[in-house]
């Protein structure tokens, strides 16, 4: 063996040494990533849920109050004892989207496939929106979707999705506007189905088409923004449909409305 | 004589709520924190229904169904109630004889409504 050779051997050698180390090194540092992660979701997941609990005595306690079980209240007592219930209850819906969210965010979820009619459930996410919508004189209507054949999914999550995306439209349109769905067949032998969410709200600019999705994220974070929330809706909705193997994105235009879509295979949960 | 009501559930907090909401609505009250004491205050005061928490420190609430069964001691009916409304936990409940599933928290009215109707 030459003397060159031998140098560059021992050369060698020590870079792949120094490779493995750094391998190790990065390895290492991957795992704690993850262990991180998954405490940070465990933490997450405790807290909502220990937070849950007091918040439920709360709002019963208002409720017993505001329901006069306890003696008739006038009218300021019983005007502020509802601000308390509403105000449990507006914290509450919030709790439980971050624990959805850590529920989908988890390798803890699964598709729980059935086959329903996916505009019976519009029809009804409409009803639970209604309240909500006649406060501010938006109409929610379906436009088609009569004839659609049932479809297999899991129920309980498009309905999460429709609710996130309806819910949203409502919250971001002003006062007499409107909110729709549709649904069309696409795809190869029209195997996906389409579904529309649309608005004639404020609209999004394109450069926050992707930013909508991200867990955490407003357009508008600031403290004093108009419209507070988790920012984990469209998050949690995005990954729902990707359970799916659908996709979900938006269309809009600042000033005149905003279209979400997405697509669900049909047949997706059966195997 | 007025009908018994049992709260199985851990939380002090959640207890006193619900052990004021149903004497003020008439109803004797009695509560227990844990599989293990809905078991034994079930069998020495039988309840005519039970609020059942899924999540009890000891384990599943639907084991106290299942002790209470074997020891003859069932309520009329009992309503499980749980934080989260997935439809598998939904079913599991009613497979293990759960009259209804209520998702925490619930409305006092509805409560009162459900309750009045399985006793009725």
């Amino acid at each position: 063996m030459s003397m060159t050779q031998q140098v560059s051997d021992a050369a060698l050698i020590k870079r792949l040494n120094a490779l493995e180390t750094k391998a190790r090194d990065t390895q290492r540092t991957i795992d704690e990533l993850r262990a991180r992660d998954a405490l940070k979701t465990q933490f997450l997941s405790n807290i909502s849920h220990d937070l849950r609990t007091p918040l439920a005595a709360i709002i019963t306690h208002a409720e017993i109050l505001r329901d006069g079980m306890l003696g008739e209240l006038n009218q300021k007592q019983r005007d502020s004892v509802t601000g308390i219930v509403n105000g449990g209850q507006q914290l509450l819906d919030m709790i439980d989207e971050i624990l959805t969210y850590v529920r989908s965010a988890s390798d803890q979820v699964n598709l729980a496939g059935s086959e329903f009619s996916i505009a019976e459930l519009v029809d009804q996410v409409r009803l639970l929106n209604q309240p909500l919508a006649a406060k501010k004189q938006i109409t929610i209507d379906r436009l088609n979707g009569d004839d659609l054949p049932p479809i297999y999914a899991d129920r309980d999550k498009i309905k999460h999705t429709l609710g996130n995306l309806i819910g949203n439209a409502i919250k971001f349109t002003p006062d007499g506007g409107r909110v729709w769905i549709s649904f069309s067949r696409r795809g190869k032998d029209e195997g996906e189905l389409l579904v529309e969410v649309g608005d004639t709200g404020r609209g999004i600019a394109r450069d926050h088409y992707e930013l909508v999705f991200r867990e955490f994220a407003q357009v508008d974070a600031s403290p004093s923004r108009p419209h507070h929330g988790t920012g984990l809706g469209l998050a949690i909705a995005r990954r729902f449909i990707e359970l799916h193997r659908g996709t979900i994105w938006v269309e809009s235009e600042l000033g005149k409305g905003s279209r979400f879509f997405f697509t669900l295979p049909l047949n997706v949960a059966r195997e | 004589m007025p009908s018994r009501i049992l709260i199985v559930e851990d939380s002090p907090l959640v207890t006193d709520a619900f052990s004021i909401l149903f004497r003020e609505s008439g109803y004797d009250v009695d509560v227990a924190g844990s599989v293990a004491q809905a078991v034994e205050v079930a069998t020495t005061r039988p309840a005519d229904l039970i609020l059942l928490d899924i999540s009890l420190p000891d384990g599943d609430g639907l084991e106290v169904l299942e002790q209470l069964r074997e020891r003859n001691a069932l309520p009329r009916a009992t309503l499980a109630m749980t934080g989260h409304g997935d439809s598998r936990s939904r079913q599991k409940c009613l497979d293990a004889g759960c009259a209804e599933v209520l998702l925490k928290p619930v409305a006092i009215s509805e409560l009162l409504r459900r309750i009045e109707h399985h006793l009725a």
